[in-house]
């Protein structure tokens, strides 16, 4: 396969694809790169942080919190977890920067933008991403139907609080509005009857689910032209039926994967394909083994999330953090917080994440962690802070990049392409023309200056 | 956009900056500047508790839902029958005897939300509770006007979303020195020197492009006119001082930007409340006095409104903590010098009738102040921007 699309497919199946690693595979076809892509990707392993002094928390019986903690403890605890949600989302990004199973990580963060949660229990959010995780390339109906049961999703969602004598529903509203079906595709009655089929869903503290039989609707209900004693699974059964579903399913993943403007060909291919058994690896397969996505209107076109595109710089050059909370950091300035979405719509994505203090930011990244940088910018206050805490008045300034850089390890792979291959590497987008003349005339000293250089255009914002 | 058009409107932007600063004060020079106005909003972050701001202090409810936290007749500076001010807002009495304060009591919006995140995000963007505007009503002001993104400055590192809009947003600036700065860097500067609009049919490079042109722009015509002017005022020595300061540098060095946002942290008070937020409604206080001061020494007090808000109030019952937990209506403080209505705006709240959360009823729609500002004082067409219509107020 041309080396163009070689990184073409793995900018958007991962986050990029090293040199020599490019190299090795540019005497393969197509269909078995994409079959080792896919290959890679069939194991699942849980990203988990320790949780063992949460252990008999989790595993109290209903009732029995009241006597083994006293309210402070309590407090503590919350707070304790909190710092672990923090604990997870630095383990989430090391992960991508790893390189391991990356289509199935790729596919995790798609699936967490639009099965949007949070929840500061870190039991249940841990549990909630690797549901995610583990049906990322799987059924999507039975995805969808554990997603529903999951406790954090109950909980954002409302769902714990919908109960037959009075019906919450803004989890019926949300899973046909954001998450399967799109605005203007069922009505308003069709929410109140899907409501009344999934009261009663709970969970226990450990994060499993279970029915309250007091609290469901029984009753017969009339949802999309059908009528039955339906609860939760069934309606996402019916939901399933509309190929309106697959079609807003296969829209989406376009727009992520493909090109941030829809070719309706395209999508009504997908949806067509997706609609028959909502094969979600079958569908990423056709994707990537489509003459369409190669063509050269798809490539370069997509603006990089702030996590793909602090990925890709670490999987060209190798970045540990050795203060882990400066990751929290550049993820917070550049607008995208993992396990912190903005609202139950996520992320929108695309131009979405730049403005002229993110674009500054952006630019400035790769020199920031590769070169010691220092920077004076701090990110927001939380609204829960104290005045101290919101204005980071104890914290040092300028706030200086504790990174080590693999440089060696860096130079080694690096130094066989010339510059010119380095930048075709690098940048998968035409340059512009000015770009390049300056580009051209630029007298760089060595490789790890020329590195930053590149990353540091425009051009590399995109991939 | 090519080269050449670029420099010409960098050069217009920063005209100003090339002209001395007696003669800009004079008025000599028109920049149609005069006569147009501009906002400061205010958002105090956290959940300010109104009721312990603008005290009910004759409403005997008011203290029996507040036996350890109510704060004391004797903390009060009274100012009508029914309400007084927290003592610690003292500074705010003399704008308020000036009459350049309004207080406008009980605002909020139907199905109050009680989540920071997402009462922020409403009172950001200006939309339904139940509804998510991925843009700002500050933003879409700026793209209706047709502006640049200095037409609305946050004072802070990054842009909250009430600055953003579709296509368009403002620009965070909370040291314009700084900002400028990071727009010089070497490949930033060059990148752009050497820029040709060579239309390669990649429609979002073209747009970071675009992005970066206006992001240098807008950092070298903000630092560049404002580093002129120097504030002589002694203004508090905190990170909100400071935000206030930097505004008035913006304001008074006659940068034509038209709506300032600053955040002001602090006032989730669930627990010791009332020495927290005396302090902080102190910070406030003092500050603004300073920052008023500040405008009318430079004559653009008249021009500018300051409008000073929070995401909810809090419940009216305390909580164990000699706290309070989030609530929903609050009150809503209009600074100005040209103020159709001065004092208490409306009635006070109503303790009598609280939700089934124990909370307070809104009676104004927060939007019907944005409208207001929109029409009245930036004469903007408030529908647009607003996506809606809701029914003006007459504080201005």
């Amino acid at each position: 396969m041309d080396t163009k699309e070689i990184r073409h497919l793995y900018l958007r199946a991962g986050f990029g694809i090293g040199y020599d690693e490019m190299t090795n595979l540019a005497s393969k076809t197509r269909k078995e790169l994409v079959d080792s892509l896919f290959s890679a990707s069939a194991t699942f392993t849980p990203l988990e942080v320790d949780l063992s002094e949460f252990d008999e928390y989790f595993n109290a019986k209903p009732g029995e919190l009241k006597s083994m903690y006293n309210n402070k403890e309590l407090q503590e605890l919350k707070k304790k977890s909190r710092e672990k949600v923090k604990e997870l989302n630095y383990a989430w990004i090391e992960r991508l920067a790893a390189g391991n199973e990356v289509l199935r990580e790729k596919m995790t963060l798609f699936w967490a933008n639009l099965f949007v949660c949070k929840d500061n229990n870190i039991r249940h959010i841990q549990q909630y991403n690797n549901t995610l995780r583990s049906y990322a390339l799987g059924n999507f109906g039975e995805f969808i139907k554990a997603v529903a049961k999951e406790p954090s999703m109950s909980k954002y969602l409302n769902n714990k609080q919908n109960v037959k004598e009075s019906p919450n529903e803004n989890f019926a509203r949300e899973l046909m509005e954001l998450f399967t079906l799109g605005i203007g595709n069922y009505t308003e009655q069709d929410i109140k009857e899907s409501a009344r089929a999934f009261t009663g869903w709970s969970f226990r503290k450990d994060g499993s689910f279970f029915l309250r039989r007091k609290q469901h609707d029984y009753g017969e209900k009339t949802f999309m032209g059908k009528t039955g004693n339906f609860d939760g699974d069934d309606i996402i059964d019916i939901i399933l039926e509309q190929k309106q579903c697959a079609r807003f399913i296969c829209t989406k993943i376009y727009k992520y994967f493909v090109n941030p403007v829809i070719n309706s060909d395209h999508t009504e291919e997908l949806a067509s394909l997706f609609y028959k058994d909502y094969d979600i690896n079958k569908l990423m397969y056709h994707i990537f083994t489509s003459e369409w996505f190669y063509d050269k209107k798809n490539i370069g076109v997509k603006i990089k999330s702030p996590v793909e595109l602090l990925t890709g710089i670490r999987m060209t050059v190798p970045v540990s953090f050795e203060k882990k909370r400066q990751l929290l950091y550049l993820q917070k300035m550049m607008g995208q917080t993992l396990l912190e979405p903005p609202n139950v719509a996520g992320w929108k994505g695309d131009k979405n994440w730049i403005d002229s203090n993110t674009l500054m930011f952006r630019l400035k990244l790769p020199s920031l962690i590769l070169n010691d940088g220092n920077i004076d910018m701090a990110e927001k206050g939380e609204p829960q802070d104290s005045f101290e805490d919101y204005y980071k008045i104890n914290r040092k300034k300028p706030m200086f990049f504790k990174t080590s850089v693999g440089w060696d390890n860096f130079e080694k792979e690096y130094a066989k392409p010339t510059p010119a291959e380095l930048q075709e590497h690098l940048v998968v987008t035409e340059l512009n023309k000015g770009t390049r003349a300056f580009l051209s005339g630029l007298k760089t000293v060595n490789i790890r200056e020329h590195i930053v250089q590149l990353m540091s255009l425009p051009e590399y914002q995109l991939c | 956009m090519n080269r050449r058009k670029f420099i010409k409107n960098g050069l217009l932007a920063s005209s100003t900056a090339f002209m001395p600063a007696f003669v800009r004060a004079s008025g000599i020079f028109s920049e149609g500047n005069e006569g147009e106005k501009r906002v400061v909003l205010i958002q105090l972050a956290g959940g300010n508790d109104g009721l312990n701001t603008i005290v009910p202090y004759r409403n005997e409810l008011y203290y029996k839902n507040r036996p350890e936290i109510g704060i004391k007749k004797t903390d009060i500076i009274r100012i009508t029958d029914e309400l007084g001010f927290n003592k610690n807002l003292a500074p705010l009495k003399k704008l308020y005897d000036n009459g350049y304060l309004s207080v406008i009591n009980n605002v909020g919006y139907p199905n109050p939300n009680r989540s920071h995140f997402r009462s922020t995000d409403i009172w950001q963007t200006a939309a339904d509770s139940n509804k998510y505007f991925d843009s700002g009503w500050i933003g879409r002001y700026i793209e209706e006007k047709g502006g640049k993104p200095w037409t609305g400055i946050e004072l802070d590192d990054s842009l909250s979303l009430i600055m953003k809009g579709k296509a368009v947003n403002g620009i965070a600036a909370k040291n314009p020195a700084v900002l400028f700065r990071n727009s010089q860097t070497p490949y930033f500067k060059k990148t752009l020197e050497y820029y040709e609009d060579d239309e390669t049919g990649n429609q979002n490079l073209d747009y970071l492009y675009k992005i970066m042109i206006e992001a240098e722009s807008s950092a070298k015509y903000i630092y560049q006119t404002s580093r002129i002017f120097k504030s002589k005022l002694d203004y508090p020595k905190n990170p909100f001082g400071r935000q206030l300061r930097t505004t008035a540098e913006f304001i008074n060095s006659g940068l034509k930007t038209r709506v300032y946002f600053i955040s002001m942290g602090g006032f989730d008070t669930h627990t010791n409340q009332v020495v927290r937020q005396n302090r902080l409604l102190g910070l406030y206080a003092g500050a603004m006095e300073v920052f008023v001061a500040d405008l009318k020494q430079s004559n653009t007090f008249d021009d500018t409104l300051i409008i000073t808000f929070s995401e909810f109030g809090r419940r009216v019952k305390q909580n164990a903590a000699k706290g309070t937990d989030h609530g929903t209506a609050n009150n809503v403080f209009i600074t100005g010098g040209n103020l159709k209505v001065k004092g208490f705006y409306n009635e006070p709240p109503d303790l009598t009738n609280l939700d089934k959360n124990g909370d307070l009823i809104h009676t104004v729609d927060f939007r019907s102040i944005y409208s207001t500002v929109l029409k009245e004082w930036l004469q903007t067409d408030d529908k647009v921007v607003l996506k809606n219509s809701f029914e003006r107020l007459k504080f201005i």
